[in-house]
């Protein structure tokens, strides 16, 4: 399987469009065309294979379900994750002759995808480094009262900074990266040790993803129980993921009623509080 | 002298501005400053008259800046109220207004955390993975349109809470009612975590045990079943939260198991070319 040179340089611009600093702005690109599900419809479409590209997408996605970046901070960067392991493991898929629809083949997304993300890390940074130096330009700028051209610095010039390090690593290595495919068949066969890591590894990595997130919503041990409870409904009653999010739903407005009821409940007795002691301290959990 | 009211549309530009441009221009020593300014641009630009009133204005904004940029949304509303106040010689100075930006944007970016990319996100993902379980394109599309419209939506709205009510907009996220709605929500993301885990983690072991038992079918599954997946999400877990590692470190860990794993013939995918 090939990739086209035009193919390459429209991973490249849905790369500067998808990253974390990105040019299309939080909403529509880093939180939608960078998500991996999104990034499997769009490159599955310039790749002419919007099935493959939903698969392997949606098995990188689980990986990272809860990327978040706090502080800026990144552990994975998504443009890499998305438009260079998206289309690379499309092509390996089909390479190895593994069916998308498979643990296999999606093990094999998870795999690629997850390395190459880690990889992302560096354009990451590269990114914000290159953007230093227009906000250079912008100090100046605000120092002689040039306003307008806080525009250019906020939203026009950081494409250079995308085009050095978005486009042109998506470019050559969704483009070179085609080779590797057939360096792994000849060098690493299926049934020898180093392939069959590959694959485990792939299969135990979305659990890494799941535990970001539980990580975040968790705080106090009863919370794993709520985790349990959904797992335990897909698991063992077999509900899909709307159903279960239909079931969950209804016990969320149940706690939102008795939340609701022990404010009513306080608030009578925080006034008396408040008579005798001259103030009341509110728990506000931040 | 007339009372200086913002336009609608020097409010809309200022939206806009921040909608789309808060982290363009992202860089570890000012990450959304220069959005910030960009967003405040055509406020001070209405409201001050010579280029030297304007330029005093934004130095207020040229301090540093970094929330939940999606929530901190009414953190940038506010302002432009206080921009306007200011602007018509009420007792506010810029000073003060950065104390309250410095103050609002720790709080305003844990909320964002946890409730948006933290809970909403997985929701909406996880309800988008059922639908392109078969490989279909709907649960992309489904996200890309839910998401969208409910951002941009909710972050107008938060922008122009912020610019009416002031101070009093910051109950809307961090006041009772909205902690109670926040705990409901998060439990949601929390069950449907659940079964997003217990529908898209697939570990299996190939296993037979003397006595012609196989592992997985005969002993695994009795217990209960995905205990393997639902072990690596606790084991994932339990490095995170109790050791503080890394992602990428449980990522590199989670090979060593898998290398191990294979040795002992615990994992096997069994595929030839």
């Amino acid at each position: 399987m090939e990739i086209q040179v035009w193919q390459a340089a429209l991973f490249g611009l849905f790369a500067c469009l998808a990253s974390m600093p990105g040019l299309g702005g939080t909403v529509f690109g880093n939180y939608t065309l960078g998500r991996p599900l999104v990034a499997g419809l769009v490159v599955g479409l310039i790749m002419g294979d919007v099935q493959t590209g939903i698969y392997l997408g949606a098995a990188i996605q689980v990986v990272y379900i809860a990327l978040v970046t706090p502080g800026g901070t990144v552990s994975a960067d998504v443009r890499a994750i998305s438009y260079i392991g998206i289309p690379l493991s499309i092509v390996a898929v089909h390479g190895m002759g593994l069916s998308p629809a498979s643990p296999e083949g999606q093990a094999m997304a998870v795999t690629l995808g997850s390395a190459v993300g880690t990889l992302g890390t560096v354009l990451f940074y590269g990114t914000a480094t290159v953007n230093l130096v227009w906000q250079h330009m912008g100090w100046k700028a605000l120092e002689k009262g040039n306003l307008k051209k806080l525009y250019v610095v906020d939203m026009g010039l950081p494409w250079i900074s995308h085009i050095l390090c978005s486009f042109i690593p998506t470019f050559i290595i969704t483009k070179v990266g085609v080779n590797m495919v057939d360096l792994m068949k000849a060098y690493l066969p299926m049934d020898g040790i180093a392939m069959k890591t590959l694959f485990t590894v792939g299969s135990l990595l979305p659990a890494v993803g799941i535990a970001i997130l539980l990580k975040q919503v968790a705080t106090k041990p009863v919370d794993l129980l709520t985790f349990l409870f959904g797992f335990t409904l897909a698991a063992c009653m077999g509900l899909n993921l709307i159903a279960a999010s239909v079931v969950g739903g209804f016990f969320a407005v149940i706690n939102y009623r008795i939340k609701l009821l022990s404010m009513q409940k306080a608030a009578p007795a925080a006034a008396l509080d408040a008579g005798t002691d001259g103030f009341d301290d509110d728990e506000e959990e931040i | 002298m007339a009372e200086k009211k913002l336009s609608k549309k020097a409010l809309a530009k200022s939206f806009r501005n921040w909608y789309y441009g808060h982290l363009t221009c992202f860089s570890q020593e000012h990450m959304q400053t220069f959005g910030y300014l960009c967003a405040m641009l055509p406020l001070v630009e209405e409201l001050y008259e010579t280029k030297e009133e304007q330029k005093e204005a934004l130095q207020t904004y040229s301090a540093f800046f970094n929330t939940e940029p999606q929530l901190g949304t009414v953190i940038v509303g506010m302002t432009a109220g206080l921009e306007e106040a200011k602007a018509n010689g009420e007792e506010i100075d810029g000073e003060m207004i950065n104390g309250i930006r410095a103050g609002l944007m720790g709080p305003v970016a844990g909320i964002g955390d946890s409730l948006l990319v933290g809970t909403l996100i997985p929701i909406l993902l996880g309800v988008a993975l059922g639908m392109s379980s078969g490989g279909s394109p709907l649960g992309a599309i489904f996200y890309i349109l839910v998401y969208n419209i409910v951002l941009t939506l909710g972050m107008r709205f938060l922008y122009y809470k912020g610019y009416e009510l002031g101070g009093k907009a910051v109950e809307l996220i961090v006041g009772e009612k909205a902690n109670a709605i926040r705990e409901s929500v998060i439990m949601l993301g929390t069950i449907v975590i659940g079964a997003v885990a217990a529908t898209w983690i697939s570990i299996t072991t190939p296993m037979v045990l003397p006595g012609d038992i196989a592992l997985q079918t005969g002993v695994l599954d009795t217990i209960f079943p995905k205990i393997l997946p639902l072990a690596a999400v606790m084991f994932c877990y339990w490095l995170m939260s109790k050791k503080k590692m890394a992602p990428t470190t449980v990522m590199l860990i989670l090979v060593g198991v898998a290398l191990v794993g294979v040795l002992l013939g615990f994992f096997d995918p069994q595929l030839s070319y």
